[in-house]
């Protein structure tokens, strides 16, 4: 074999190996979407989960303590001192109205997955004519929870994290 | 002997390019069939789920405030009520698994169908689990003990909900590797789990 034929031979392996990396990259990186797309449906059940429990919570720490109709907003909790009234309301049994959630990060971990997830919240005062809107220095009748919910564990490999972000909006409302 | 030599070595590049395609085509073909499978679960899970959590979204509804709202709890079935049809009159749900006898015609051992019933009708099938796991907590976040006993099932606040779903036929078998106690067969899975609240009548 000449030395023309030995370069052409290592050139067509090199361009094979390089057409080889490429097939097994874009069939792991399908694999990956489909093992994405499972920890999305398992995050979106879990921020379903939390949204449903502080569906079940009074709207204000006012209201929990006061069962009376409210005509103005004044008598609610401050936008800046929404969150937990005390340090003893940590864990989410604990928790007895909406903007407890505010600043709060929880761990929950997927039965039977063996993968946790973390979720933060925010919650806002938002303009109930524009829900999208937060109101950050007035009081209203309709409150804002963003929450975002990441895989924590196993460790994500690389720098980018899928993040699940979803809110949802409670009004005030009362039956006299 | 030169020509002989250059023979020998294309029939040895070739077979290993021949081995290295076959290999990749092989790997190929069987990661689609993994694929596939996972994705048709995840779409199983989530037709399966839409209905689930539609109905779980709405326990309670309309049921009166100091009634009970659930009626029967166990590890893998509850019943409940809530105003199906909004006619004002309170309806009652029932979600079970069958058995796992019902889908032998599957390669799956564990796959069983979940029924509903509404009030007294006829069970629909309205889905194949491989898990459906329930659990039942107090507002202080007690877990209850299964089947919940008659005189707490008022104390239910929320219910916990695991579903699993796995393709009803192997993506991938390798009964040659697996050990005692493991299953032979690699099938695809997806998960499901989600808090409920039981009464939605809790809200000021």
């Amino acid at each position: 074999m000449g030395s023309n034929h030995t370069i052409l031979t290592i050139g067509a392996f090199i361009i094979l190996t390089t057409i080889l990396q490429n097939f097994y990259r874009i069939l792991g990186m399908t694999g990956d979407d489909i093992g994405d797309a499972q920890d999305m449906i398992l995050a979106n059940t879990i921020a379903t989960s939390y949204v449903e429990i502080a569906q079940g919570l009074s709207f204000d720490s006012y209201t929990d303590t006061a069962n009376v109709a409210l005509g103005s907003p004044s008598v609610l909790t401050s936008p800046s001192l929404l969150g937990p009234e005390s340090s003893s309301e940590d864990s989410i049994q604990t928790l007895d109205d909406f903007d407890d959630f505010n600043g709060k990060v929880y761990e929950k971990e997927a039965v039977g997955a063996n993968k946790r997830f973390k979720t933060s919240f925010r919650v806002y005062y938002v303009d109930p004519n524009n829900v999208t809107a937060v109101s950050p220095s007035t009081r209203t009748f309709v409150k804002r929870i963003d929450l975002r919910t990441w895989r924590s564990y196993p460790p994500i490999d690389g720098l980018v994290t899928d993040t699940l972000r979803t809110s949802f909006v409670m009004g005030y409302w009362h039956f006299d | 002997m030169s020509s002989l030599i250059d023979y020998l070595s294309s029939l040895i590049l070739g077979a290993a390019l021949l081995g290295i395609i076959l290999n990749a085509n092989e790997m190929a073909s069987e990661n689609q069939s993994v694929y596939n499978g996972d994705m048709l679960v995840q779409e199983m899970l989530v037709q399966t789920a839409h209905l689930i959590e539609g109905e779980f979204r709405n326990m309670g509804l309309g049921v009166a405030e100091d009634d009970k709202t659930v009626m029967g709890a166990d590890t893998s079935s509850i019943t409940f009520l809530y105003d199906y049809d909004r006619k004002g009159v309170v309806d009652t749900i029932r979600y079970y698994v069958g058995t796992t006898a019902e889908m032998a015609g599957t390669q799956n051992e564990l796959d069983r169908p979940l029924y509903r019933t509404l009030n007294s009708g006829t069970p629909a099938k309205v889905g194949v689990v491989t898990a459906f796991k329930l659990r039942y907590l107090t507002r202080g976040g007690e877990v209850l003990a299964t089947p919940v006993a008659v005189n707490r099932l008022s104390e239910i606040h929320s219910v916990e909900l695991t579903m699993e779903v796995q393709n009803p036929y192997a993506v991938k078998s390798s009964a040659g590797a697996a050990g005692n106690g493991t299953r032979d067969a690699l099938y695809s899975s997806s998960l499901w789990q989600q808090t409920r609240l039981a009464s939605q009548n809790t809200r000021r």
